[in-house]
This record gives structure tokens, sequence and C-alpha cells, in this order.
């Protein structure tokens, strides 16, 4: 139980580790390493080592090169940055994107704004599961695509692309790939030499890490060229200037080393959470479970309640602190359009809920949880009217 | 910190929706109406003796202003003359509950539903 409520919102932002939290201090202050890690002087280098340190630990944990890792201020602008840099070095080749309307808004925000730049981009719809049918991805790659940019666990579902197949197609066909792995990150195995993988983007957040901080992962550089959008100075080859945030990349490598410790204990818990809040409410009538099951990450559990409010169910949940889809999103007031594109109908979308596990989450947590829910949806089911049949006093 | 979306006013009203009616469809001895639009369902019965709203009761499917405006409404017009349900303005239940004007839209079809009701007791010449 967090100040706020009963937090179930890990796929949202997770709570800082306190070995994180110590790895930061010891970059704040006089007495840490603060410097300036371009600087040439002890200090700075003394920096600069923290921040190479913590590049190992972060290429380590998805088993890359720490060359081509370069910092962000998190994944959104790391998507920016690899879609936008991607295409717009490569925009005398042709001017076509791939993608998915169940990618995070900070890919399908980027996308929208490229096509209204004059772009062409492809919306690949999913599979009722969430998954992208390959030969749906092979149709749409032509001679003017430049990138596919497709998500490795979806943030609101969970439901994890075969992203080894798909960068394999991709491969086959010339087309870089760039994905989005920051629901992924230090939660799934992710190698991104073995799997192939172009651009990667990550957040420190997710897993115990600071806000404020992420990464773009480069394979290839030089052979893949990305142009900045920043200016402003030599940092980072240029790529993304800037004065790097020490204390948060050092918290950044140390959340990255943690994962790489405990991917496989918190995976088999996660597994095992997820498995008992479904069972406690499966049995409900008209509830179902959006994303293939055998196909998602363990830690986001996404359910509709058929015929409710998904805005009174929120409420009626508190002090569960759960989301409706992305938190990135929940001001919109609009249903889940992830769900919308997976082919749910408005009225599931419109119910769909989204709990997400972590670290902290223990069983007793998750049978309060479902004990919550049944109990809300049974409350507004029984206010539910019946129509006349007549539809009279619609008002259009 | 985001602001609060609910007003004080409307989480008392949400967490004791007292006049949710036990029937779905119409009960028997009420007047009921029922209106769709705008992502809201709501039917909204009156038993009416001696000109008085003697119970008022809903049941609806909506955002929690919406279920929140329905028992404010219920509590407001029980005991009442059956006048009262012309003297529902809009405007005051916005007020009251503190409604975003973006969902000024779901808060006329509960003014609708209010207005389909006072015909409907007021009977078939009144329609």
């Amino acid at each position: 139980m967090s100040d706020g409520g009963f937090y179930l919102d890990y796929a949202a932002t997770t709570p800082v580790d306190p070995r994180v939290v110590e790895a930061m201090q010891g970059c704040l202050g006089e007495a840490g390493r603060f410097a300036n890690p371009s600087a040439l002087h002890a200090a700075g280098r003394a920096s600069n080592e923290v921040v190479q340190r913590a590049a190992e630990a972060l290429a380590g944990l998805i088993n890359g090169d720490p060359r081509r890792l370069f910092w962000t201020s998190g994944a959104t602008e790391a998507n920016n940055l690899a879609i936008q840099g991607t295409l717009r070095a490569r925009e005398h080749r042709g001017r076509h994107l791939i993608t998915m309307p169940t990618e995070h808004k900070a890919v399908t925000d980027v996308a929208r704004a490229l096509e209204k730049q004059g772009w062409r981009v492809s919306w690949l719809q999913p599979e009722p599961g969430g998954l992208l049918p390959l030969e749906r991805l092979d149709a749409a790659i032509d001679d003017e695509t430049q990138l596919v940019s497709i998500m490795f666990a979806n943030n609101e579902t969970g439901v994890v692309q075969d992203i080894a197949a798909i960068a394999s197609l991709c491969r086959r066909r010339g087309v870089p790939l760039h994905v989005d792995a920051a629901q992924a990150l230090g939660k799934l195995a992710l190698d991104v030499t073995a799997l192939d993988i172009d651009l990667m983007s990550m957040t420190a957040h997710k897993l115990y890490g600071p806000q404020g901080i992420g990464a773009l992962y480069v394979a290839r550089r030089g052979e893949l060229s990305v142009e900045p959008l920043f200016f402003g100075g030599a940092q980072q080859g240029r790529l993304r200037p800037g004065t790097l945030p020490v204390h948060l990349i050092a918290g950044f490598g140390r959340a990255a080393a943690i994962a790489r410790e405990s991917l496989r204990d918190d995976y088999t818990r996660l597994r095992t959470l997820n498995d008992r809040l479904w069972r406690g409410i499966e049995s409900l009538p008209g509830v179902v479970r959006n994303g293939e099951a055998d196909a998602s990450y363990p830690g986001i559990l996404n359910v509709s309640a058929a015929g409710l409010n998904g805005e009174s169910l929120l409420l009626a949940l508190e002090p569960l602190c759960v989301s409706r889809g992305s938190a990135c999103n929940s001001q919109s007031g609009e249903s889940s359009a992830v769900l919308r594109s997976m082919g749910r109908s408005d009225e599931l979308a419109e119910s769909a809920v989204r709990f997400s596990f972590g670290r902290p989450t223990s069983e007793r947590d998750v049978d309060v949880a479902a004990a919550r829910y049944r109990e809300a949806v049974l409350r507004l089911r029984a206010l539910l009217p019946c129509g006349d049949g007549r539809g009279a006093g619609s008002r259009g | 910190m985001n602001d609060d979306p609910y007003a004080g006013t409307v989480r008392t009203l949400f967490a004791a929706l007292d006049h949710a009616a036990a029937e779905a469809f119409e009960p028997a001895g009420a007047a009921s109406v029922y209106c769709h639009s705008q992502g809201v369902r709501l039917r909204l019965n009156a038993v009416v003796a001696n000109g008085v709203l003697e119970t008022v009761s809903f049941r609806a499917c909506g955002c929690p202003h919406v279920l929140s405006a329905c028992e404010w409404l219920c509590r407001r017009l029980e005991g009442q003359p059956v006048g009262a349900l012309d003297e529902l303005r809009p405007a005051d239940l916005m007020r009251a509950l503190s409604v975003p004007v973006a969902k000024t839209g779901r808060i006329l079809v509960v003014e609708d539903a209010v207005r389909l009701l006072a015909r409907k007791i007021a009977g078939p010449t009144a329609m």
C-alpha cells in the first residue's frame, strides 16, 4: 500500500529500488561524482567512469555493445530519435514507415505527425490476440519503406511480439527495424545482438530506476545513419547533445544490473501473480481477458467487463491504483485505441482495466485486488438499466 | 499532482447511490422513462401520490458524474410536488457537482430523462 492507495500500476512506473537510490546519491553533492562527464579534468573523468560503468551494465542486460548506447530523457525521446532521426537520414531513399496502431503514443503520434508532413505510413492491424501476422508485414514492405517500428511488449495488454521473426524478415527485406522495448527491458530476456535489432528504445523508470532517463541502442551506427533531433554540443557523437545527467545514468545502470540478476525470479513471481488474479475474477460473467494469454508479459493483466463504464469502474475500484490503459493517455478520456485495433468492441474497450504487478506485489495484494474488482463489477452491474425497446428519449 | 477529477460531492454521492432502483425495467406502479445517448443509458422512475413525487429512483450506466447526478436529483426531487421536475436546470446540476464542460452532453441526457418523466406523469395529452 503506497501513500496514494493500493498500487497495481507498475506498467506506468515503478518505485526506485533503494540500491538504485544509493548509486544515485553517490553522484550528488560536493563529495559525489557530480562533475560534468565531458570535462577533461580528474573530477570529470571520475564522472565519465560512472557513465561508462552504467553503459556496460545496461549493455550487459541486453547483450549489446556499450558504445552503441545513447542516453536520452526517456523512451519517448528515444522513440522520436529513432524514428524521426532514421527517416530524416533516409528520406532521399523513400518516404514510407510501417508501424502498428497498437504501439505506444510515443510512436503512433510521431507517425501521425510524419503523415502530416507527407510521409506514407502503413498501419498494420494485429490479430485479435494482439500479435502481428508476419505475412501482413511482408506484404506491406515495398521499395520506399525506410523503417519498421514494432514494440516488444505492449504497454496495455502485455502482448509480446515475435521480434526474432520480425527482425529476420526486416533483415531479409533490407529494412531497418526499430523496437520500443520500454515495457520489456529487465523483465523479459532481451538479446539485442541475437535478435538482430537495429534500433531499440529503453527507459529506466519501468525497472525500478529513476524517471527522466532512457536510452536508444543504435546497432551498426555508420551503416545505419540516424540524424540528431537536437543540436548544441558534441556529446554522444553529436547524436544527442547536452550534459549527461550522471546521477540518473548511474541509477539506470544500477537498475539494469539488478534486473539482470533478478529477471528469472521476477518473471516466475509475476506469472504466479497474474494467474492468481485471473483465477480470482474469470468466473464473473462478461469479464474477458484482453491479449493473447500465452504470448503476454505476465506483469500485466488487462481485463474488460462488458457493458460497464470504465471511468466508473476505476472509481469503484479505489483505493486500488490501476489504469484503464496507458497512463500517458489517461487524461484524454478516450477508450483504448489498442484494444479497438485488436478488434474489441467499443463496449469492451470502454470497460478495460489494466492491472500491473511489480517486485513489491504480494499474493495478498492480488487477492485484495480480485475481491475489489469482483465487488466493483457486481455493484455497477446492479445499476444497469434495461431499455424499453422504443429508443424513446434518445438525444442524438 | 493532477487535480482530482471528481468534486467531493461526486465522491460522496457515488459512494452511496441509495436511490438505485431494485428493478432494471419499469417498476410496478411507477412512471418510468428510458434515455440513451452520449454513452449514457438511464432509466428514471417515480411513484406519484397526490401530486407529490413519493419515491424517485434510477438505473444508469455512465461515468461517475452521471451516476452522481442521478443520485443528486433523486434526493432533491423526492417529496417534492410533481412540478419540481420542470424546475430542474442542467446548469444547477453542473454547478453542484462541478461537472466538466466536456461532459455537458451527458448531463443533458439526464435532463432529457427528467423532462420525459414530467410529461409521462402529466399524461398522454401532454406528450
